[in-house]
């Protein structure tokens, strides 16, 4: 069964209508990339399976569960976490501050502080700076340790890559397997094509608010993701 | 009265007034409510706690407690059943509500103790004090200071060792990403604005000792309060603690030059401030960019 189903999923903002009809899957244990240009609703989707943007139309199911107009806090202690875009750090707290508000309202899990700072020891020694003062790239650390302290089945991670290094992001990413492997799934958004394809095993494409293509990473072709990133521009 | 004396008594009104712009700052900077029945909430605990010494046998540290707790769960069920409906981007309707219901404080006050000036009157504690180098110090200005400043460093210790305090941070910070970790914005909020209106609550009732109040006293009360945030900077507890010292120091010596001012000079004091350092009403400005 799928940890995650979105059917039929139609996202507004306001009165504009941002995604169309999205539906996806995700199995336990799997790591799914979310490609797209800028605006095309990656982002959105998001939003609307942890509830900060609640889906007007269509089913989310999260092991079992329609979720859908489910609150955010509700389905954070569900097992859903969020690495937002922009990393989105508590400026005014530090470091550890930070962490602590991801642990605060856990489930129980392998995540604790201490496992946190195993994945990434570069967050121990900075620990009481505030967060505003640290570097991008540990920013990056800082918010994923946050999401994965909620102890979460399912972690969804937004831009990662932005405004980093190629190194930095290299080393984030890397830190994946080890992620995987307590358990967590992952739904990855990216701009960074070939990133989301390596990194994952299926990948969906969203073009102007509608799933364009489905596939596994392994196999899919870099021509049919363009056609369906850019559009049905030769036909 | 000497002027140390003066000096003195100014720091000890001041830690109060400081309390005020604490209470205030709290909700704007967490919620980013502006909340204008703040000195309304001031002046009902100074009612509330006189109606409690003088018709209860209760002892004056017992009230202060009651009064404490009773202005936690007033400001909990404010937000809870109230502001929380109306959280969003815009600040207008929260503000209504308070405008709305500082009318409605101050008029059941009048109803109820009727227009004229109170004080609560603490009987001979009143008179008790120290001499220090030949000044006297009242006992009760003491320890109304010294409570003051517990107040402000048990905010600090709220605020940065424990977990609801840091959520009020974080709160303050970035509400959606504090949802995404599990929490329920609205509780955080409900606690806050019971803090909020607890501190005021508890400086209202020791400035009642010491001055004189009517239904009425809650927009002087607010003035203060909006004076020593704009000071101090919004989201510092240092600043508004320095910023209420100050006011009430200026405050209190100019009484003593010019016995007739009331809180002319303070208000001055506050538009000096304005004019030398025009920065300090962007805190004010900031939250509405957000």
């Amino acid at each position: 069964m799928s940890l995650l189903a979105l059917e039929g999923v139609d996202i507004f903002y306001g009165d504009m209508q941002a995604v169309f009809g999205a539906s996806l899957h995700l199995d336990a244990g799997e790591t799914i990339a979310i490609i797209g240009a800028n605006g095309a609703g990656k982002s959105t989707l998001l939003r609307a399976i942890i509830g900060l943007t609640p889906a007007r139309r269509g089913r989310v199911v999260f092991d079992g569960h329609d979720i859908a107009g489910l609150r955010c806090d509700l389905a954070a202690r569900r097992g859903i976490a969020l690495v937002p875009e922009g990393r989105r750090l508590f400026s005014t707290l530090t470091v550890e501050e930070n962490l602590l508000m991801g642990a605060a309202r856990a489930r129980p899990g392998p995540w604790t502080l201490d496992s946190v700072y195993a994945l990434f020891p570069a967050l121990r020694e900075i620990r009481h700076q505030p967060a505003s003062d640290i570097s991008g790239g540990r920013q990056q650390m800082v918010a994923i340790g946050r999401a994965l302290l909620t102890n979460p089945r399912l972690l969804l991670c937004d831009e990662l890559s932005l405004g980093l290094a190629p190194k930095i992001i290299s080393d984030i990413y890397a830190c994946f397997a080890d992620i995987c492997w307590r358990g967590v799934s992952i739904i990855l958004v990216e701009q960074d094509i070939v990133r989301a394809r390596d990194s994952s095993n299926r990948l969906y494409c969203l073009l102007k608010g509608r799933v364009t293509l489905e596939g596994s990473s392994a196999t899919v072709s870099l021509d049919d993701i363009r056609h369906a990133y850019f559009g049905d521009r030769r036909s | 009265m000497s002027y140390v004396e003066a000096v003195l008594n100014g720091l000890m009104v001041g830690g109060l007034y400081g309390l005020f712009g604490l209470g205030l700052a709290l909700a704007f900077g967490i919620m980013r409510i502006v909340n204008v029945a703040h000195g309304e909430f001031v002046v009902l605990a100074a009612y509330f706690g006189m109606a409690l010494f003088t018709m209860t046998p209760l002892p004056l540290p017992a009230v202060i407690v009651c009064v404490a707790a009773a202005a936690f769960v007033l400001g909990w069920l404010l937000q809870a059943t109230v502001l929380n409906r109306v959280l969003g981007p815009n600040p207008i309707p929260a503000m209504v509500i308070t405008i709305g219901l500082a009318i409605v404080v101050r008029n059941v006050l009048v109803k109820i103790f009727g227009a004229d000036i109170h004080t609560i009157n603490i009987g001979p504690l009143q008179e008790m004090g120290l001499q220090f180098f030949g000044m006297a110090i009242g006992v009760v200005p003491l320890t109304i200071f010294a409570i003051a400043l517990v107040l402000f460093v048990g905010m600090h210790m709220l605020l940065h060792h424990t977990m609801i305090g840091r959520a009020f941070r974080a709160a303050a910070d970035d509400f959606e990403i504090l949802e995404t970790l599990g929490f329920n914005r609205r509780r955080v909020y409900a606690a806050a604005m019971g803090v909020a209106v607890m501190l005021s609550a508890v400086a209202g009732l020791l400035l009642a000792m010491r001055s004189s109040f009517t239904p009425f006293s809650g927009v002087e009360r607010l003035l203060i309060a909006f004076e020593v945030v704009i000071i101090g900077g919004l989201g510092s507890l240092r600043g508004c603690f320095f910023a209420g010292l100050f006011l009430g120091v200026v405050q209190v010596v100019g009484l003593k030059v010019v016995p007739n001012s009331r809180p002319l000079f303070g208000h001055l004091a506050f538009f000096v401030v304005l004019l030398l350092r025009q920065a300090g009403l962007s805190p004010l400005l900031a939250w509405r960019r957000k």
